[in-house]
């Protein structure tokens, strides 16, 4: 039988997890990436990756694992994915640790265990404050191996456009563009894998990485695959504002006891060392008095942005407030969090050993993403889908260190399950006629000639920068529907005038700014989807909150949101799923009170 | 606005691998925290010459824009550095933006630097694990290990040590720092080891480590401040004990 | 299966080739790398050490000079000797050592870095050096009075003559300091490149005792200089010029 052919796309960890277990599974991958892969957004990740593996004698368990998450993802995420996937867990940091990664290790030698958010236990392996950097170049390497062998062909700086899918709705192959010469071609596979990861560009500045658009996640949307919990947005309570993006500082940090803070005083200018442990404000303690500063990003997000915004105590009056680790020393710092420390030492030029770091909430990860099941497998046929860019697992909320778990989960389900339908495929003998590529191809060449020729005044950059600014101001922390409602509204415009795009730069190689603006269409349909299925979900629930509609409402909407495309008529429509709750019945989640 | 800071930044810019280079000039104006990346996505932005003249956005590798990925690294007045972190209060004026030197050049100041994802495979950069499927924990290491390890294994791939290497150019085909320091590092690996002898021998063979003049210019370029002539040594020594082995041996 | 893809853009065939990757296993540039670091320690190095302290002797007089230089020509095989672990170390070194050089591409205009700065003077020094030692070889060796056979008594003459130019004591001294450094910074080089100084603290250490190692054989040269042209002429044996 023929190997099957698999084509991933994006070289995260979710994408090399796959492209590994496809390789080891004797197919070929053909791996498609905007970047070299080890230039992926997972080097961002910092904190570490969760694992119930209970080497600190805390009596933590893959169960308790499972129950945290779906606690802190408040009750949206299907239940077995997330079982499953903490079950998982111990042998994936097993593996990591024999591909090489440095994780951190006890006097003893074993891996150390750190507390991150929305849990008791020590359950994050760490390797210093650059996790995700480690564990994606122990996969690269894994990969390197496998492509110096043969089995994987990388395609790197090639752009994914869209699938190839036949007239039976199966997905054929992909169809991508060569960021350097700019020709579109398409590339028949047995089936595809995506793992395109986050979306963060569509709110202008975000912790992401520039590659994270959406872009491609969107291109299926308006093929025809379910996006779903699009409205689910992480925004991460502690990030660097800066000038070309929202720079992460861990939860780590917090982790190893950093604690956050305002002076009791508004407008207080005195230098932070000074102000007295009196005249502090450790709100996050007071308020969560059991999980202090480690409670759920969504709640710890929600608790400065009232403390900013209700309380008028941001430093100086800015939307900033203190996270302080100058209470430990510093060879402990430099041992656990060195590489986090040093971002904010080379961005903002303090010393944050010396210095508490000004921080404040910035938009971080989609919980939402492609629908999938329990499999991995979108509703188009032959196409899966793992990482970020998937919607499983994570719920309302994410916890963090569970999306590297994820990540790498759903890359080794969906490869394996992936091969086995190829391999389906391969002994039915059924095959899709050549003129399914062509027609793909020109529809694709088609957008790129209509734009590239388009003759208007509209500035694609600037048009990106007022979707950000809509997006974060009306579709974060914060959501109420008459603001939504505008959101969509504005949406509309800038799609509008997006057809009045008109590119400074129409050389046909390496043409960055028409990649962009390509992007920036996907971006503005996905966005949509998003402040839709917010503006329709009346309820809070996780990152989700309207202050008109305060409560959870299992009874309304303990459901998944699922978007899709109406051609016809250029806009989302939206389903209903029901959430699989058959393992951990939903309960009130409350971090302020024990549970 | 009259007394409005700004800053200048000159780019030197090619459309083509094929075309001639030519220089631009922009002024921007100044925004504090501003870093090399958001004045080129302000040029974007924007894309007018100080001279008046409307012109493209400049290309550039870009990604994390937190000194992580390595994508962003160019020649910025006159040395390599990582475009995302050279903040542009560090920097003296007219900043001179140019695409690294001894890389193909791909357009403006992006080059092909995939010259170290081939080297890493000629010198095994990895750990041989037998598979991906539950084999139990890893080998046991000393928290010492790791911390030898870990700053190592933080490079970022950004190449700046290879630019800024007087003997890494086209006549030497210097393998270059960084895939020096990965060999240290899996020769170390418990399991990484299995491979010590194969990527030592690459090492000997043309454009390997003997091209090293140690200049050190690699050392005091790296952003993420590895230790790589002390991997240049340690990897010397073992390269030099594995030619002696071999040639008292076969 | 259907396949549209059959060619590939080549695009990338547009962008240049650019520095080549490792070429594992082939060539013998290593042997050639380590065989001129090598033979600049032994036997090129051990012979300056040597050649520094016997000419030192020119301090203790006339004959105690052409009495050093006695013994030396005097050693058995000394033809086979100087060639073979004078001329020919030498000469390989020079040369391969050209070539290393012009395969370089110093940069101290953009990096200007101590270690960079010694990388390019290892260059200078080098060549400054070999200038000097193919004239002072060749007027010492192949011209004038042969040393060997019974002309060593004019050995300490022969130096003493040539003198009597400032801009060949001038000359010396700069071929005696190239020399010297080229070879402390050649001893540091070797012992970071074949890993014995792995640490950056025992490189950092090893550097002064390497430079200490320069001052010492400058002193001793130019002592020895000092030797020369402190003698007064009616000590020196007069030589005849053919």
């Amino acid at each position: 039988m023929a190997n099957p052919k698999i084509i991933v796309v994006g070289g995260g960890l979710a994408g090399l997890s796959a492209a590994i277990k496809v390789a080891e599974m004797g197919g070929h991958v053909d791996l498609f990436s905007i970047v070299p892969v080890k230039r992926s957004h997972s080097v961002c990740a910092q904190g570490g990756i969760n694992a119930a593996k209970n080497l600190k004698g805390e009596g933590d368990s893959t169960w308790q694992h499972f129950d945290d998450t779906v606690y802190g993802g408040d009750f949206l995420a299907d239940q077995p994915p997330a079982k499953a996937m903490c079950e998982a867990a111990p042998g994936i940091i097993d593996l990591l640790d024999r591909m090489g990664v440095p994780f951190n290790r006890t006097p003893e030698g074993l891996l150390d265990f750190r507390r991150f958010g929305g849990t008791l236990y020590n359950r994050t392996a760490f390797a210093g404050a650059t996790t995700g950097q480690q564990l994606l170049y122990a996969l690269d390497e894994q990969v390197r191996r496998y492509e110096s062998e043969g089995k994987v062909t990388k395609y790197e700086a090639w752009e994914f456009l869209s699938c190839v899918i036949d007239d039976q709705r199966v997905c054929r192959g992909i169809c991508a563009m060569d960021l350097r010469g700019m020709a579109v071609h398409t590339f028949p596979a047995d089936a595809v894998i995506m793992a395109t990861g986050g979306i963060g560009a569509i709110f202008g500045k975000s912790t992401n990485s520039v590659v994270c658009t959406g872009s491609a996640q969107s291109a299926l949307y308006q093929q025809g695959a379910y996006y779903a919990n699009g409205e689910f947005i992480q925004v991460h309570p502690t990030s660097i504002p800066g000038e070309d993006k929202l720079r992460l500082m861990s939860e780590s940090a917090r982790g190893e006891g950093g604690r956050v803070w305002v002076p009791k005083q508004p407008g207080d200018k005195r230098d932070p060392k000074s102000i007295p442990e009196g005249e502090r404000w450790y709100f996050l303690e007071e308020w969560y008095p059991k999980y202090g500063n480690l409670v759920p990003r969504d709640i710890a997000t929600r608790a400065i942005h009232k403390v900013v915004y209700e309380h008028n105590l941001g430093i100086d009056g800015q939307p900033m407030v203190y996270l302080d680790l100058t209470h430990i020393d510093r060879a402990t710092l430099d041992r656990k969090l060195e590489g986090i420390l040093e971002i904010y030492e080379k961005f903002v030029g303090d010393d944050p050993r010396d210095v508490p770091m000004k921080i404040f909430p910035g938009m971080h990860y989609t919980m939402g993403g492609l629908w999938v099941d329990f499999d991995q497998r979108t509703n188009i046929e032959g196409l899966y889908a793992c990482g970020e860019c998937d919607h499983s697992i994570h719920g309302a909320n994410r916890l963090g260190a569970n999306s590297l778990m994820s990540c790498i989960y759903g890359g080794f389900i969906a490869g394996p399950h992936a091969v086995r339908y190829a391999q389906n495929i391969i002994k039915s003998g059924s095959q899709s006629p050549q003129t399914v590529y062509e027609s793909e191809r020109k529809r694709q060449e088609e957008i790129n000639t209509r734009l590239m020729n388009n003759d208007g005044t509209e500035n694609p950059f600037l048009l990106w920068r007022e979707l950000g600014d809509t997006m974060t101001k009306n579709c974060t922390v914060i959501r109420y529907n008459k603001n939504l409602q505008e959101t969509d509204v504005k949406l509309v415009e800038l799609l509008e005038r997006y057809r009045h795009v008109n590119l400074s730069d129409r050389s046909m190689w390496a043409n960055t700014s028409f990649v962009f603006a390509r992007q920036l269409y996907n971006m503005l349909q996905l966005a949509r989807v998003i402040a839709q299925g917010a503006a329709m979900r009346d309820e809070s629930r996780g990152a989700h909150y309207k202050p008109d509609f305060p409560e959870r409402d299992d009874a309304n909407w303990l459901k998944t949101t699922k978007a899709y495309f109406a051609a016809d008529a250029d806009e989302p429509r939206f389903e209903f799923d029901q959430v699989d709750t058959s393992l951990i019945k939903p309960r009130p989640r409350r971090y302020d009170a024990a549970t | 606005m009259a007394n409005s800071k700004t800053v200048i930044i000159k780019i030197k810019r090619q459309q083509t691998p094929e075309s001639k280079p030519y220089s631009e000039e922009f002024e921007l104006t100044y925004r504090p925290g501003m870093n090399i990346t958001s004045a080129l996505m302000d040029i974007a932005a924007s894309p007018v010459t100080r001279q008046g003249k409307v012109t493209t956005p400049v290309a550039y590798d870009s990604n994390c824009l937190e000194e992580v990925c390595g994508s962003c690294a160019m020649l910025i007045n006159g040395q390599a550095k990582m475009a995302c972190s050279a903040l542009i209060d560090n920097l003296k004026q007219p900043i001179t933006l140019e695409p690294f030197s001894k890389f193909p050049i791909i357009r403006d100041l992006q080059v092909d630097r995939s010259v170290l994802f081939e080297n890493l495979k000629k010198v095994k950069g990895w750990v041989p694990v037998d598979g991906t499927y539950d084999l139990g924990p890893g080998p046991r290491q000393s928290a010492e290990e790791q911390e030898q390890a870990y700053p190592l294994s933080r490079c970022i791939s950004c190449c700046c040590c290879m630019e800024a290497c007087p003997q890494f150019n086209e006549k030497t085909g210097f393998v270059g720092a960084a895939a020096i320091s990965q060999v240290r590092l899996f020769n170390t690996h418990p399991t990484g080891k299995a491979l010590k002898v194969d990527r030592l021998q690459a090492l000997m063979g043309d454009g390997g480590i003997q091209e090293c003049g140690y200049a050190q210019n690699c050392v005091e370029v790296c952003p993420k401040d590895i230790p790589l002539t002390r991997s240049i040594a340690d990897v010397g020594g073992q390269v030099m004990w594995q030619a002696i082995k071999d040639f008292f041996r076969t | 299966m259907a396949s549209s893809a059959s060619s590939i853009d080549t695009s990338p065939a547009r962008i240049q080739k650019g520095v080549a990757p490792l070429r594992a296993g082939q060539g013998y540039s290593f042997l050639l790398r380590r065989l001129h670091s090598l033979s600049g320690i032994v036997p090129i190095g051990a012979f300056l050490v040597e050649h520094f302290i016997s000419n030192s002797e020119a301090v203790n007089g006339v004959q105690a000079y052409n009495d050093q230089v006695k013994f030396l020509t005097s050693l058995p095989f000394v033809h086979v000797l100087e060639w073979v672990f004078i001329f020919i170390p030498i000469l390989f070194h020079a040369l391969y050592g050209i070539y290393i050089w012009y395969r370089g591409e110093s940069n101290v205009g953009e990096y200007p870095w101590t270690g960079n700065w010694l990388y390019t003077s290892q260059r200078w020094t080098g060549i400054i050096a070999f200038i000097y030692i193919v004239y002072h070889t060749y007027n010492m060796r192949f011209t004038g009075v042969h040393l060997m056979g019974g002309g060593y008594q004019y050995a300490f003459s022969k130096v003493w003559f040539d003198f009597q130019s400032p801009w060949t004591v001038a000359f010396y001294v700069v071929g005696i300091v190239a020399a010297s450094w080229h070879f402390s910074y050649g001893v540091w080089l070797f012992a970071a490149k074949w890993g014995l100084t792995v640490g950056a603290n025992a490189r950092r250490k090893f550097g002064f005792v390497c430079a200490g190692l320069a001052v010492l054989l400058v002193g001793i040269g130019l002592w020895t200089i000092t030797g020369f042209t402190r003698t007064p002429a009616d000590q020196v044996p007069w030589v005849e010029h053919d």
